[in-house]
């Protein structure tokens, strides 16, 4: 479970090499290890952050704190692991000191239908909606929801880590993710919906 | 889908595929699976969603911020270190030799005995013959360290910037009132306010309104804050006052200070007068009995001021008598056939002065001519360019060891330079006008003095984000403190060295003002919508 997004490819062999040169103070080695994951790290904060500037800022922040904290990462674990989880630890306080997480949201599973959904109708919004729309609903989101989604198809990362990260039950992840799913379903028919809405409209005119 | 028991739930579906289910509960749904057509559709439409997902979310679309994937180019920590340590010592050495003991040493000659801080600090005349190596300390070096210890303490408050400011507004103020003006007469005028002849106020006198005539006796301190000022009466304390106009006609027993627009002395004044105005006016019936401090443009001194003259004035006349030292630095300086000074005259101006025939001189006066521009010749102008450059330096580290991520965030922003340098310019014309506004209703005293520090602060640091980011450039972006420590040092002498460069230094430097302090404005916005942003 370690293919996690990076900009460059590099062997195990590679990176635990560059690592200690890292932490032997190799400034060159940083900037190695930087250019292999700034773009990566840059994309996930961009996706669960709401703007451009605070991801950007956010990216910023990350490397420093990864600087930082370099020497408590354990080297039998993958590093993108333990990266992403710095920088999924950075975007979730970022996004709780402003208030808006949804502290409400607890384990039940009142808001989630009992009957199936039709699964022609899940394809077919996979169909009709591109990597950008699939993004901008995403954005629509709650925070816990759009950072579930990152954490989970984006960053790879276990039910353990996110329930870590985000401080909930493991148990509850799974109804997290299929939550958030629903969730982005809804704001994609709705969108969907607008957007015919306004093509019968401009037809009309 | 009516027969809901015997299918398993969707969550269960997606635990299944995502593999998180025990071994017990998996067998049981992939025996389920096998027979049910219904659900190995969900399965494979949730499946499916996965695989649209995990595309959708890394799709890159969006190109990357070119400073973000640059990598640091080469090793930079140990000169960096080195020039750091090195740098910080001559700043540190310099910063206490240039500025500090003499300063100190002068304050301590002065024999600061009374009064309280502030009244040391700004209203003393004796302290403002410490005036050139005060100009030079108002690069804000302590002033704006203090501004950013009192920000960075007060950071979690920001949202509640206006009551902070006044309360800031309101120490200070407490901190200049002298403690006999505990008991004081307030008055607000409605809209004018006027105090008869004939009237006496027997404590201290408070006054804000239109227009402030003080016919009347006051047996304290006049504070006024009002368009328009006349005093006509006797005032046996201080006079304090801030507004547009003021004239003061009756005698004062104590000092005038005064920050306004245009001021005229008609009157005796006791003690000594301190203006900082557009206009002065000394009139030929006035007297000052202790010494006269301005920061003026045009002045005309007619009168007789017994102790020293200190001038920092645009276009200075003088008429009039001077009993002691003058120290005149402007543009313009004309000694009139009437004036006569009974002390040495040191003047410092871009122009020759102009002496009439009759004025009697003690001693002839020590004329220093400063050359338009920067004396490139002199080696005290690289000397004091070094200073002014261990100054900023000292200054950046603190911002660097106090706010490292606030730091980081403002020379990021400062690759927006477009954004950065509109709103810089903005914020330069702006504020000192929103800051002056604020400043004439006694309201908004505080709102106004919290506002002019922070844009002074705001003023000086814009050279640290700028500085960082070219050395940025310059360096490429290694973490760690020793390199952030090298691209400062670097950054900010190379903006030192072209604010040097003739004609186009000023630009240059006004370039690197609202460009450094739009990207702080921005980062500070930034930071308090991290911090506090609404729900």
């Amino acid at each position: 479970m370690d293919e996690r997004k990076t900009t460059g490819t590099m062997s195990e062999a590679d990176l635990a090499r560059l690592l200690s040169q890292v932490r032997a103070g190799d400034s060159d080695a940083w900037g190695e290890l930087y250019r292999q994951y700034a773009a990566a790290i840059f994309r996930f904060c961009r996706r669960v952050l709401p703007a451009r500037e605070d991801a950007e800022d956010a990216t910023t922040e990350i490397f420093m704190k990864v600087r930082q904290k370099l020497g408590t990462y354990d080297s039998s674990r993958p590093f993108t692991a333990w990266l992403y989880k710095v920088a999924s630890n950075h975007c979730w306080d970022t996004l709780r000191r402003r208030r808006i997480r949804q502290d409400l949201e607890t384990g039940d599973l009142d808001t989630l239908p009992l009957e199936h959904p039709d699964p022609s109708q899940i394809e077919r919004l996979q169909a009709e909606h591109t990597s950008k729309e699939v993004r901008t609903g995403l954005a629509k989101l709650p925070d816990r929801a759009r950072m579930a989604l990152a954490l989970r198809y984006y960053a790879d990362m276990s039910y353990d880590e996110i329930a870590d990260t985000l401080g909930v039950r493991r148990a509850f992840v799974g109804v997290l993710l299929l939550r958030a799913r629903h969730q982005l379903r809804d704001a994609l028919t709705q969108s969907g919906a607008f957007s015919a809405l306004k093509a019968s409209a401009g037809g009309k005119s | 889908m009516t027969e809901i028991a015997n299918h398993f739930d969707e969550v269960t579906a997606l635990l299944y595929l995502e593999q998180q289910l025990d071994p017990g509960r998996a067998g049981e749904v992939s025996a389920h699976l096998a027979s049910c057509p219904a659900c190995r559709g969900l399965l494979r439409a949730l499946e499916s969603e996965s695989l649209w997902l995990r595309t959708a979310l890394a799709a890159e679309e969006e190109a990357v911020p070119a400073y973000l994937t640059a990598a640091p180019q080469r090793s930079e920590t140990h000169w960096g270190w080195i020039a750091a340590f090195v740098l910080a010592t001559g700043g540190l050495y310099t910063l206490w030799s240039g500025f500090i003991q003499p300063w100190y040493a002068e304050a301590s000659q002065a024999g600061f005995t009374q009064g309280n801080l502030l009244t040391m600090l700004f209203f003393s005349s004796a302290f403002w013959k410490g005036w050139d190596s005060m100009r030079t300390l108002l690069e804000f070096l302590p002033l704006a360290t203090l501004g950013a210890i009192g920000i960075w303490a007060l950071r979690k408050q920001w949202r509640h910037f206006t009551p902070i400011a006044f309360v800031i507004g309101a120490l200070i103020f407490a901190l200049a009132l002298p403690p006999s003006a505990v008991a004081a007469e307030i008055h607000h005028g409605d809209p004018s306010y006027t105090l008869p002849a004939g009237q006496e106020v027997k404590t201290d006198l408070i006054v804000a309104g239109e227009r402030t005539r003080i016919d009347g006796d006051v047996d304290g301190d006049l504070i006024v804050f009002s368009p328009s000022v006349t005093v006509n009466g006797h005032i046996k304390g201080d006079i304090l006052g801030f507004g547009q106009e003021i004239q003061v006609n009756g005698p004062v027993d104590g000092n005038v200070r005064v920050w306004c627009q245009s001021l005229t002395i008609n009157s005796a004044v006791a003690k000594n007068a301190m203006t900082w105005s557009g206009r002065t006016e000394l009139a030929e019936k006035a007297t000052v009995g202790g010494t006269l401090t301005m920061f003026s443009g045009a002045s005309e001194l007619d009168g007789r001021v017994a102790g020293d003259l200190l001038a920092y004035a645009g276009d200075l006349d003088l008429n009039g008598t001077l009993g002691s030292d003058a120290n005149i630095r402007g543009d313009r300086l004309t000694i009139g056939s009437t004036a006569q000074i009974l002390g040495h005259t040191k003047y410092r101006g871009r122009r020759q002065p102009h002496i009439d025939e009759g004025a009697k001189l003690a001693s002839p006066i020590d004329v220093t001519l400063i050359k338009r521009g920067p004396n490139y010749g002199q080696i005290a102008y690289y000397w004091h360019a070094v200073l002014l450059w261990g100054a900023s330096f000292l200054f950046g580290l603190l911002l660097l060891f106090l706010f490292p991520a606030f730091f980081a965030r403002a020379v990021n922003t400062a690759n927006k330079a477009g954004v950065s340098i509109g709103l810089g310019i903005l914020l330069l014309f702006a504020t000192p006008i929103a800051a002056f506004i604020a400043c004439i209703t006694i309201v908004g005293l505080g709102v106004g003095i919290a506002t002019l520090l922070a844009y002074a602060i705001a003023v000086y640091a814009a050279q640290i984000f700028v500085a960082s980011w070219l050395g940025e450039k310059m360096l490429g972006i290694g973490s760690g403190v020793g390199p952030a420590i090298g691209r400062l040092a670097i950054g900010l002498a190379i903006l030192r060295v072209l604010r040097m460069v003739p004609y186009a230094g000023p630009i240059i430097g006004l370039l690197i003002v609202v460009w450094g302090m739009g990207a702080l404005a921005l980062a500070i916005h930034r930071s308090i919508r991290t911090e506090a942003a609404p729900a």
